[in-house]
């Protein structure tokens, strides 16, 4: 395409918008906080998402070895393991240390193992996942997969808790695709609506346009740009404000009691790129959709 | 250039035109006359191609207008000019700036559109006048701004539609002799009017419409 005609095309675009700047601002605005809520659902779920697989990390399998077997025995049983790839080891519990902990976590009660002869305990290895995601699907076969190992006795997780971190990892997910569904539509409404009050308070020139010998590209590409210049501004307010939002209120950590729980970060570069890409695209295709609009009203008069 | 072969054009049970046979030869200049409601602004329209007939075919330079695709009408329509009854000017533009647009369409350079819309506003006396607004000139004024607009392309054809209602005699007689410097150029010049005076000193080809069918011609 040539030069003059992008600098018309982007002039023509710009004109539209400062001579219908009333309804633009109004657009623009409605775009911005949809784009803001979008975007900070998406804050939201990122860092419970990072919360949650952090949670996932703290619940571990534990893998109760047979007793009396060998050194030996208990390194392949190591190496078993650190050839699975969803859980990685994270401690070894001796069948002395194991001990140790029970009298810990009895206290003044350890009196009453005191007499054994015999240490009952078994030795064990404390894993972890190494990715919540799908974690729960694979379980079964993560403790089947254990279980063959030789010299393993019994192995134990908690099931409850998982079940319940998917629950609520699937809720905010689910969640989240119905908001920014209704979102995105309703962003596509207002820009469609927009654009098509454009063409109409230029439907004179636009008649005009088509009897000198317009195409239809050539009379679309204004109304394409302007969408566009929506998606472009609203999209770049809508994450500037969440920034300076995200400053002003957020900590870098989440504070209980003076202790820092939870780390509370921006939205990764990748999510930053999707939501001002998601506000372009939606601005393109609301006037995309009304220049359609606009086409079917100008083949009914033929021109 | 312009050739109808049996063309009927109805808008719903009136019959706007009725078995239409025309040829108008290249670089002709024809006249189409006939009282309000014979016909003459449809046949016009059909030319230009802003209406489609109802049956029959219209060929423009060897083009049949019923097979061709509305993107290739558009650029047809870059040829031909068409002064309107109503002059289809815009109101928030400059007299330069509508005359311009049948220009940027095209998308010519800048420097190119500027001089041949000031020659073409000289032409019909309003080059003073350029960046005067349309409801600013008089309604004759404003019929001038609609021919240059026609003209400013050097149009294989010229189709004008009551080119000289809104016009005192002195000017429609500078008008027609435009009209006539383009036709000398090449142009075919198809001139829809009323005007009896007009025809009379015009020893031009003339066609007069009644209800929709040619009942005379000189």
């Amino acid at each position: 395409m040539r030069f003059r005609l992008c600098c018309y095309f982007i002039k023509q675009a710009l004109i539209n918008v400062i001579s219908n700047r009333v309804v633009h601002v109004i657009c623009l605005g409605t775009m911005v906080i949809s784009m803001l809520m979008l975007a900070a659902f998406l804050l939201l779920f990122v860092n419970l998402n990072s919360w949650l697989q952090e949670c996932g990390h703290s619940l571990s399998i534990s893998v109760y070895l047979q007793d009396g077997i060998s050194k030996n025995t208990t390194n392949r049983i190591a190496s078993a393991i650190k050839d699975l790839p969803a859980v990685e080891i994270k401690s070894f519990v001796s069948k002395d240390s194991a001990l140790k902990d029970l009298k810990r976590f009895l206290g003044a009660q350890a009196g009453l193992i005191e007499g054994l002869s015999n240490n009952p305990l078994p030795a064990s290895f404390e894993l972890v996942f190494r990715d919540v995601e799908g974690q729960h699907s694979d379980l079964q076969e993560i403790k089947g997969d254990l279980e063959k190992i030789e010299g393993v006795d019994e192995v134990q997780y908690s099931k409850e808790r998982l079940k319940q971190f998917e629950g609520l990892s699937s809720i905010v997910r689910t969640f989240g695709l119905v908001v920014g569904g209704l979102l995105c539509t309703g962003v596509l409404f207002i820009v469609t609506n927009t654009i098509k009050l454009t063409i109409y308070s230029r439907r004179h020139e636009i008649e005009i346009l088509k009897l000198v010998g317009a195409t239809d590209w050539f009379v679309k590409i204004p109304f394409l740009l302007e969408g566009a210049i929506q998606g472009v501004s609203s999209g770049a307010l809508a994450l500037l404000i969440l920034f300076f939002a995200y400053s002003l209120l957020c900590a870098e950590k989440l504070h209980f009691f003076t202790i820092a729980v939870l780390e509370f970060t921006f939205l990764p570069q990748e999510y930053i790129f999707m939501i001002f890409f998601l506000s372009v695209a939606l601005g393109l295709l609301g006037s995309f959709i009304a220049t359609g609009r606009f086409i079917s009203i100008s083949r009914f008069f033929d021109l | 250039m312009i050739q109808l072969f049996h063309v009927f054009r109805n808008f719903g049970s009136n019959v706007a035109l009725s078995d239409m046979d025309l040829i108008v030869g290249r670089g002709e200049f024809v006249f189409v006359t006939g009282p309000s409601g014979a016909g003459k602004t449809t046949l016009l329209r059909l030319i230009f191609g802003t209406e489609k007939p109802t049956s029959g075919h219209i060929l423009i330079n060897g083009i049949n207008l019923n097979r061709i695709s509305r993107s290739k009408l558009d650029l047809l329509r870059r040829g031909i000019g068409f002064v309107f009854q109503d002059f289809k000017l815009l109101p928030r533009k400059t007299i330069s700036e509508n005359v311009a647009l049948a220009l940027e369409v095209t998308g010519m350079r800048r420097s190119f559109i500027r001089k041949k819309t000031h020659q073409s506003l000289r032409l019909v006396g309003l080059a003073e006048k350029e960046n005067a607004f349309p409801l600013s000139l008089s309604g004759g004024e404003q019929q001038r701004v609609a021919i240059a607009r026609a003209i400013v392309n050097d149009p294989m054809i010229l189709l004008a539609d009551e080119p000289t209602g809104n016009l005192d005699s002195s000017l429609t007689k500078d008008i027609m002799v435009l009209f006539r410097s383009i036709n000398l150029k090449g142009a075919t010049v198809v001139v829809a009017t009323h005007s009896q005076e007009l025809l009379r000193e015009t020893g031009q080809r003339t066609i007069s419409l009644n209800k929709g069918r040619i009942v005379g011609e000189k």
